[in-house]
């Protein structure tokens, strides 16, 4: 109970003269849903194949359950049917020559279950995706989100111990999207099964994960909560690739008030900001566009004039473009917050947002 | 009586059996009892199938328990398929028929050929058999000269003669047969005997159109698409005259061509006595008589009719080579030349 | 440290890599035994070795060179063939389009011997039915001369251009419609279109024909046989027959000249291989292109009548010449001069070797194909699938049989199996192992195109979801490649029946075959006789076929 699920230590994985995944390593505890998310050629599929035992890792270790089942220095390599996981593949899968059930019984028949129990698996999980009614449909003849929902079906019928993710929603519309989202993270609350998550798209990966694993280039960028990611970004790309941000260019020339640490940007704009043991390069602080306000703002914060420049609509925000002294700000509001362009505005946001980096 | 010629002529001595016995028609030494226990005959041979068949169902007809199997292949496939058995020593066939007097030869030389001795190859003379006897016989005479379509070419356009033949009326219009053609070295072999390698080299400007078999050569006849056929073989004339085709056939005052059709035993016959028995009865007269039926070829046992429709082979002057290995020893030469005047090289 | 268990996949994979492998090189290497023999040419084994043979090849240039014009010529006639016939059929709405695909597998199941004699009746100079008719329209001349380097091309050409249809419409049916419909859009007509936009995109499928295709021609035989001899026109698989046939039998020759071409033919191959690795063509996933029709107006008229033209010139011009010939009493062409009669259709029913030669050929084609299906799905999976080491190599040696002349090859298993200690010489067991030998390459790149069109993530699902690989193989794989391997079945089926180059060295008096039985009595009979043959031998394929296809339709459920 207390040993977490997988467990991947200096996972390397390398073609010929390309390095795909370079010596990374994490912990995924029971129940855990995690997720790997970066853009693509980070690794982060080559990862996931990886524990998935469809890919061979060049080195380090892997372990499901406490189990060693890739070790290089061990040289030992369990065969993918033989791990016990489940994967939910980006093109769903769906083998076009079999019904909707056979597809979901799939993995129980492979077990030699009696029938009666495949059946009654089968009825469960299509009950859990909301698919009953599709049970003796032919699969080639269903949507892209049935799909989908089968592929999920199937990959929980056997009740795996962990549940593999890859892009599984990258090619439904957004809306399908959102919805199907909510509905992955509620099943698997539900059935409490670990889970490794691999997305490229950041609003998923904050909206349904317990932790997320930023990679790039092969490495991991930073590990943490959605929160901490998206408020405590540790490095540019992190802050740069969750959310939106601004990216501030400057120094840091010493201490602020209340334990922040002064930092003066172009043109003589002089910030308080906060710094995390960390922060390395101290010369860029990251500030995210949602937490600029434009007008004043009370208790203690950072206030600098500044002319909107540009305005768009974007139906649940409106995104500004604010030219300032430091050059210029990208900033979101609330569509009941209209400015005009050419404007003159104050910009403020507190000194806890603007993250050194 | 055989013996002693033998011993006199100094042939080493080639012996049939003390007693032949008496069958309908024909004297075999074969163990016939011995043959009906082998129950089959494997013949391989040139001959068209259908024509075989009819001829293996008469022999089959005198000799129910004697199943006769036939496979039809091209001289050179069968000669290929004959060594490359010997070699792997694997033995299927009991009978062969060659079609070209330099595979026959070449046979004997490797000990392909079982000796027996036929009582029934005392009617055939030396020259048509092998020496020593009882290796291969001349199963048929292919007979071979000029045909033309008479609906097409005029009688008196028509060629009398081989040297007609050198008319350029005729260029772009003649077809003879391939350099393969055992038939074809036959008529280039003697035809050069008789006239001169200058025959040859005037014939070659005519560009003459070369085909592998008789079949294609008539049928063009038939068509137009030639005016005359050199190496016309006689039972393709019959043939396509008993069908009705308007062909003619020119009896050269000079000779006509005739090619041999070696016929003999598998020295490792799986079935012997059946092979013997079978032999015997096709070198005689009514074996004989049924092949020139069912070929249209003409026989070398004298005592025998001519194929249907066609005339004796008294009418002819035949010419085939008497030295056969004289003419085996050309054939390097004839391979050249007939290349050239075909259009290979 | 634990051993790795010993999975059935270590087993069985180099298991059928290694025994195909071997049934390919073993002839291969008697050939090459043979080519170096430079002492008595009809010995075998040989006793002198040397490089004359090869040496010799190069005071032979005509043929080649007569080879390699012929087959460029037939090559670029049948891509253009089947590059036209598969944009029309797949990419326009003339009406009738299913119908006339279906039609376009006819001129397969008739054997290139028997449709070069019927182009023979047809355009021959002078009296074929073409050029008479020409004639009597008032022309001086003939149309066209059949016997002539354009007229064994034009016969190859009709043959080979539907194996060219069959792979360019594959890649146009796997086009997405959109890269054209922008196209338009822009303002390009449908020409201009059809140009620019889709022969680049379906370039690589026409490149992989083109290429094999052009193999194919190197090593043709039957059209060159009929046509190009009377015509006083050699290519190198007439004279590698000259030198097998004649006597001496110069077999020392004859491997070098068929090893010769077998170089150059591996070297189109390799260029093959190498455009295949770069294409994408991965199809059979969730989501698949639908190609849509070009409405082309009233250009559906012109079109359809040159599609409808393609299936009467390759297929009922031939068959009616030979329909024709085969009620003749002698085969003429010559109005005046025909007789008919019934008497060919008895001949040849009545023979005693054509029924068990029919069944013989009917026995192997469905052993072979159904065997050969499964084994070459196992082999086209693991070259192109797995990652098993070597497999590059074995695929290069299977498509070996592809790139030797049949003629050649034959008597190279010929020596080969006459020297193995197992006795199945002169049976039909050793026709289906030739036949299988020669035919691998056929299949392999039939059921290769379908592995390739299967999504990799629809088997890594099956593992995942825990089957071991041979519970994989057959839940998943193999139903996911059933039209590569319906495909497969039908054309090795078809060419068991019409084989003939190695049927000639192998068949034995208890074990023959109907393919040499037509050219036996072509050549020794009649024409007549051989048409009937002919007619009976397509028909009966053609029943046995629709038989095959009704029963398969009734044992599956899901279609495709």
């Amino acid at each position: 109970m207390n040993r977490p699920r997988i467990e991947v230590a200096n996972l390397a994985v390398r073609y010929g003269d390309v390095t795909a995944v370079d010596d990374i390593g994490f912990d995924i505890a029971s129940g855990e849903l995690v997720t790997l998310l970066g853009p693509s050629g980070c690794g982060k599929t080559t990862t996931l194949r990886a524990v998935a035992g469809l890919e061979t890792p060049s080195g380090g270790n892997i372990r499901l359950n406490g189990e060693t089942v890739y070790s290089a220095s061990e040289r030992r390599n369990v065969p993918a049917e033989k791990r016990g996981v489940s994967m939910v593949f980006q093109s769903y899968a769906i083998w076009p020559h079999m019904t909707v059930f056979d597809n979901v019984a799939y993995g129980l028949r492979v077990r030699k279950l009696p029938a009666a129990e495949v059946r009654e698996n089968v009825q469960r999980v299509l009950g859990l995706v909301q698919m009953q009614a599709f049970s003796d449909r032919p699969a080639s003849k269903l949507s892209g989100g049935q799909q989908q929902r089968v592929a999920v079906a199937r990959a929980i019928a056997f009740s795996p111990s962990v549940l593999l993710f890859d892009e599984p929603l990258s090619n439904l519309d957004a809306k399908l999207r959102a919805e199907m989202r909510v509905e992955l993270r509620e099943l698997q609350r539900r059935l409490d099964i670990t889970s490794l998550y691999v997305t490229h798209d950041q609003e998923e990966a904050l909206a349904i994960s317990d932790r997320v694993i930023v990679m790039n280039g092969g490495k991991i960028e930073q590990i943490g909560t959605p929160e901490d990611i998206y408020n405590r970004p540790r490095t540019r790309f992190v802050a740069d690739f969750v959310g939106s941000a601004n990216l501030i260019a400057g120094k840091v020339r010493g201490p602020g008030s209340n334990g922040t640490l002064l930092f003066e940007a172009e043109g003589g704009v002089q910030l308080e900001v906060v710094a995390s043991d960390a922060s390395t390069e101290r010369d860029t602080v990251a500030l995210r566009t949602s937490y600029i306000h434009l007008g004043s703002m009370p208790g203690s914060h950072n206030a600098v004039p500044g002319r909107i420049h540009r305005r768009m609509f974007h139906g649940d925000f409106i995104q500004y473009v604010v030219d300032w002294p430091a050059g210029q700000l990208i900033v979101r509001r609330p569509p009941t917050e209209l400015f005009d362009e050419g404007s003159e505005v104050t910009v403020s946001f507190a000194p806890i947002h603007c993250v050194l980096l | 009586m055989v013996v002693l010629i033998g011993l006199l002529a100094g042939i080493p001595a080639a012996i049939a059996c003390d007693s032949p016995r008496q069958m309908e028609g024909f004297k075999t030494c074969a163990d016939v009892a011995k043959a009906e226990s082998e129950g089959t005959l494997v013949v391989y041979s040139t001959d068209p199938e259908a024509a075989a068949e009819q001829e293996l169902a008469r022999f089959h007809a005198l000799f129910p328990k004697i199943r006769p199997n036939y496979l039809r292949l091209q001289a050179g496939a069968l000669y290929a398929r004959l060594l490359a058995e010997r070699q792997g020593n694997v033995y299927l066939p009991d009978v062969t028929q060659l079609a070209d007097m330099s595979f026959a030869l070449d046979f004997q030389k490797r000990g392909g050929y079982m000796q027996y001795v036929s009582p029934e190859m005392a009617a055939y003379k030396p020259e048509y058999k092998s020496s020593p006897e009882g290796y291969w016989t001349w199963g048929a005479l292919v007979m071979a000269a000029i045909a033309y379509n008479p609906n097409l070419v005029s009688r008196e356009e028509a060629p009398k003669t081989w040297k007609d033949m050198l008319d350029p009326k005729w260029t772009d219009a003649i077809s003879v047969k391939v350099t393969i053609s055992g038939l074809q070295h036959v008529e280039w072999y003697m035809l050069r005997q008789l006239y001169g390698n200058d025959f040859w080299s005037q014939l070659a400007p005519l560009k003459p159109h070369a085909f592998d078999s008789y079949v294609q050569q008539f049928d063009r006849l038939v068509n137009g698409q030639d005016k005359v056929a050199l190496t016309a073989q006689y039972s393709g004339y019959l043939m396509m005259k008993a069908k009705g085709a308007p062909v003619e056939f020119v009896i050269p005052p000079d000779g006509v061509v005739a090619a041999p059709q070696p016929w003999g035993i598998v020295k490792e016959a799986p079935h012997p006595a059946a092979a013997q028995l079978f032999m015997d009865w096709f070198l005689s007269l009514p074996g004989q008589t049924g092949n020139a039926e069912v070929l249209l070829t003409h026989s070398a046992r004298s005592d025998v009719p001519p194929p249907p429709g066609g005339v004796s082979i008294n009418e002819f002057k035949v010419l085939t080579p008497t030295d056969w290995h004289a003419f085996e020893q050309t054939h390097a030469q004839f391979v050249r030349e007939w290349n050239k005047i075909t259009g290979l090289r | 440290m634990r051993l790795p268990a010993i999975t059935p996949r270590q087993i069985v994979m180099p298991l059928v890599v290694l025994v195909c492998g071997a049934l390919v090189i073993y002839p291969i290497a008697f050939l090459i035994n043979e080519s170096l023999n430079v002492g008595d040419p009809s010995t075998f084994p040989p006793e002198q070795y040397g490089f004359d043979n090869f040496t010799n090849l190069t005071d032979d240039y005509r043929a080649l060179a007569n080879t390699l014009l012929v087959s460029c010529i037939a090559t670029v006639l049948a891509v253009i063939f089947g590059f036209l016939q598969a944009w029309i059929l797949t990419r326009t709405n003339i009406p009738g389009r299913q119908r006339l695909e279906r039609l376009m597998e006819l001129p397969y199941y008739m054997t290139p011997l028997i449709g070069a004699l019927a182009w023979g009746v047809l355009l021959g100079p002078k009296t074929g039915l073409v050029n008479q008719a020409w004639r009597s329209l008032g022309a001086p001349g003939d149309l066209f001369n059949i016997y002539s380097a354009y007229g064994i091309a034009w016969v190859m050409a009709l043959f080979e251009g539907t194996v060219a249809f069959v792979m360019i419409s594959a890649a146009m049916k796997s086009m997405d419609p959109s890269l054209e419909e922008s196209s338009r859009v822009l303002g390009a007509g449908k020409l201009r279109t059809a140009l620019r936009i889709t022969l680049p995109l379906v370039a690589p499928g026409v490149l992989s024909a083109t290429i094999f295709v052009f193999a194919e021609m190197l090593g043709s035989f039957a059209a060159a046989f009929v046509l190009g001899i009377p015509g006083r026109f050699y290519v190198v698989t007439t004279e590698i027959w000259q030198a097998t046939l004649s006597f001496p039998p110069d077999y020392g020759r004859a491997a070098a000249m068929g090893l010769s071409l077998f170089g150059v033919m591996l070297i189109t191959l390799t260029i093959a291989r190498f455009v295949l690795k770069h294409g994408t063509y991965t199809t059979i996933t969730g989501k698949a292109f639908r190609p849509r029709e070009m409405d082309v107006g009233a250009m559906r008229w012109p079109l359809l009548a040159l599609a409808w033209g393609y299936i009467v010139v390759a297929v009922i011009l031939p068959l009616g010449a030979l329909l024709l010939t085969s009620f003749e009493r002698f085969a003429t062409v010559i109005l005046p001069q025909m007789h008919f009669t019934l008497a060919n259709y008895q001949t040849a029913l009545q023979m005693g070797s054509v029924g068990p030669a029919f069944v013989n050929s009917l026995i192997l084609g469905v052993s072979v194909s159904t065997i050969g299906v499964v084994v070459i799905g196992v082999l086209a999976w693991i070259i192109y699938r797995s990652r098993m080491p070597g497999r590059g190599a074995a695929e290069y040696v299977i498509m070996f049989p592809q790139a030797v002349p049949r003629l050649v090859f034959g008597l190279g298993l010929l020596w080969a199996w006459i020297n193995m200690p197992i006795p199945i010489y002169g049976t039909l067991w050793l026709l289906g192992l030739a036949y299988f030998t020669v035919f691998l390459p056929l299949g392999l790149r039939t059921i290769a195109s379908v592995v390739l069109q299967v999504d990799p993530s629809l088997e890594e699902c099956a593992r995942v979801c825990g089957a071991g690989w041979v519970y994989q193989m057959r839940t998943v794989t193999m139903p996911l490649l059933r039209p590569g391997l319906v495909a497969a079945w039908l054309l090795i089926f078809i060419a068991s029946v019409r084989e003939l180059g190695v049927s000639i060295f192998l068949m034995g008096p208890n074990s023959k075959v109907i393919a040499p039985a037509i050219v036996n009595s072509w050549l020794s009979s009649s024409s007549e006789l051989s048409a009937a043959m002919a007619l009976i031998q397509t028909a009966t394929v053609f029943i046995a076929v629709a038989i095959m296809f009704s029963l398969a339709r009734r044992v599956s459920g899901v279609t495709q």
